[in-house]
């Protein structure tokens, strides 16, 4: 059982996030009516706000939970997620800055906005929009199960600790409804930027700190098992392509490109950007805890006290409170607490725009601003309870393989997103034929790599080695949306004459 | 296309190519000598490459930005 000081630091430090997520409101205000001035706080972030909005977008419970979990578990494979964030940084360079500047010519919020105006289809934009909802559950469910082990950490040992666990959940989220509902993205900014603090501070100490109690890093790599040192032969190309996947990926999902919409300009928009691959040496760093633990005995103790397949979700947590004194396990364990919280709030308002600028309003066009903005806001209280209930009926061990294959999911929007932006030559029909062969190729290849069973991997063993679907998947809906644009070209003339 | 902006877009196309050959050319890094702190070079090297990548972007930025 852990101590009251803990609890203490982490109570008082969690109103402090309260209060700032309700200041958001009055902070450069803005009309919150308009839906623009509460999903994209008014487009007038700059390059240091951007730079902690995309970056809160990293810090989640996918770089707390998800990847120490898995170099917890497998080693060197799962530390794919820094070159990842190195690529995705590069594509978002090139690609996002052009996108920033169409959007705010004509007035767009949303990826699904740009596809409609640009391909003039309907089906498509929403296609996209409803890609884009579906794909971000999964996500959201994943940051719940980061603030849930935070919560089993903390409270192993005690009476009806199940129970309490729920309740604060469910409290903690309630705050978080309240707060998006009347702060929009200013308050989840700011939230971010708090949430970013703790996490900074807890990754200098914890890569001070703990090598030098366990006596250096090569210790650690000692008491692991040797395939932690390096990536066995036979998983380059696993990893590689976990790294193209996922770096395309990141950047489709509706609450990054959010993000984007809400810087102040291209050029502020490009030099966040360029600074963001700073923000991996932290999730580095939180990649290393996974290695780390097996050097700490006490961690290691606490953590055989659970089934086998709940440990991984435990490690920084434990790893926290077992090597770090106790009123700053406090500050760290609520870093990671929020770290959960912070994104899935960004995430639930994206959807939220999604559902009603792109789906309710192409099937009302005549809603008013006002209860678009009601819509949203609404809205986005619903698809966080979603997630909740989502996580409260599925096992933690699935929430991780999901959003697995919501990486598989939004990558599909990629021909339509990133190539409309640049090739004048693409067609709607063959877009909506790739999006829909991607989507269903990528669920059947999971599914056969799963055997059909629970999702543990989303690698398909193929002749050149494990490869990640995400990335066998695009290249067919890339191969369907070229290859029928260009047959499509050549017989207009044809049908013409 | 005169000669300098041919120039200009080739050093831009090569500051964002090169970060991102090395990162998905994984058998550039993955080998365990030599360590630093204790720690292989596979995991070293990548947490390094993330400020040399910083460097690359940055300079990209800047480049794209004085033309505008």
């Amino acid at each position: 059982m852990i101590s009251s000081d803990i609890f203490i630091v982490f109570i008082s430090l969690f109103i402090v996030f309260i209060g700032l997520g309700f200041y958001g409101k009055y902070w450069r205000r803005g009309d919150l009516n308009h839906v623009h001035e509460w999903s994209l706080a008014g487009r007038k972030l700059g390059t240091t706000l951007v730079f902690f909005l995309i970056g809160a977008d990293l810090y989640t419970a996918y770089s707390f939970v998800a990847i120490p979990s898995g170099v917890f578990a497998k080693g060197a494979l799962y530390f794919f997620a820094i070159p990842y964030v190195m690529l995705t940084f590069a594509v978002a360079l090139v690609v996002m800055p052009k996108l920033w500047t169409l959007a705010r010519e004509k007035g767009y919020i949303t990826a699904s906005d740009f596809v409609k105006d640009r391909f003039n289809s309907k089906a498509l934009a929403i296609m996209i929009a409803v890609t884009g909802i579906v794909a971000e559950l999964p996500y959201i469910a994943l940051q719940i199960v980061g603030m849930q082990s935070v919560l089993t950490v903390m409270l192993a040992g005690y009476a009806n600790s199940q129970m309490v666990q729920e309740i604060s959940l469910l409290i903690a989220f309630v705050i978080l409804a309240a707060f998006t509902y009347t702060s929009g993205l200013r308050g989840a900014t700011l939230t971010a930027i708090f949430k970013d603090i703790l996490v900074w501070i807890t990754v200098i100490v914890v890569i001070v700190v703990v090598p030098i109690s366990i006596g250096g890093f090569g210790n650690a790599f000692k008491a692991a098992n040797s395939s932690y040192v390096t990536l066995p032969e036979n998983l380059v190309p696993a990893y590689a392509t976990l790294i193209l996947g996922s770096a395309l990926a990141l950047y489709l999902y509706p609450h990054a490109i959010s993000g984007v919409l809400s810087a102040q300009s291209a050029q502020k928009l490009r030099k966040s950007t360029a600074l963001l691959p700073l923000y991996g040496i932290g999730l580095a760093v939180l990649a290393l805890m996974g290695i780390l633990v097996y050097a700490v005995p006490d961690a290691m103790k606490f953590l055989s006290g659970f089934p086998e397949s709940s440990r991984g979700i435990l490690v920084v947590p434990s790893l926290i409170l077992y090597s770090l004194p106790s009123w700053f396990s406090g500050v760290a364990l609520l870093g990671i607490f929020i770290g959960g919280l912070v994104p899935a709030a960004i995430m639930a308002m994206a959807q939220a725009n999604l559902l009603t600028r792109n789906i309710i309003k192409e099937i009302k066009p005549n809603l008013s601003d006002k209860s678009e903005i009601k819509i949203t806001k609404v809205s986005s209280t619903v698809f966080k309870f979603i997630a909740l209930g989502f996580v409260f009926s599925v096992p933690a061990t699935y929430a991780i393989s999901l959003q697995l294959l919501g990486g598989i999911l939004i990558v599909q929007i990629l021909p339509a997103v990133f190539f409309g932006l640049y090739i004048k030559m693409l067609k709607k029909t063959p877009l909506i034929v790739g999006l829909l062969v991607g989507i269903s190729s990528g669920i059947f290849m999971i599914e056969m790599a799963n055997s059909f069973g629970p999702l543990t991997s989303s690698l398909l063993k193929t002749t050149f080695g494990p490869i990640y679907i995400a990335v066998i998947s695009l290249g067919i809906n890339l191969a369907i949306s070229f290859g029928g644009s260009i047959i499509q070209k050549k017989q207009i003339p044809k049908t013409r004459l | 296309m005169d000669m300098h902006s041919k120039t200009r877009y080739i050093v831009l196309a090569l500051l964002i190519l090169i970060p991102s050959f090395v990162n998905l050319g994984v058998p550039i890094y993955n080998r365990d000598l030599p360590e630093l702190f204790g720690l292989p070079f596979f995991y070293w090297f990548q947490t390094f490459w993330l400020v040399a990548c910083t460097g690359f972007y940055l300079t990209y930025a800047k480049i794209v930005e004085n033309k505008s």
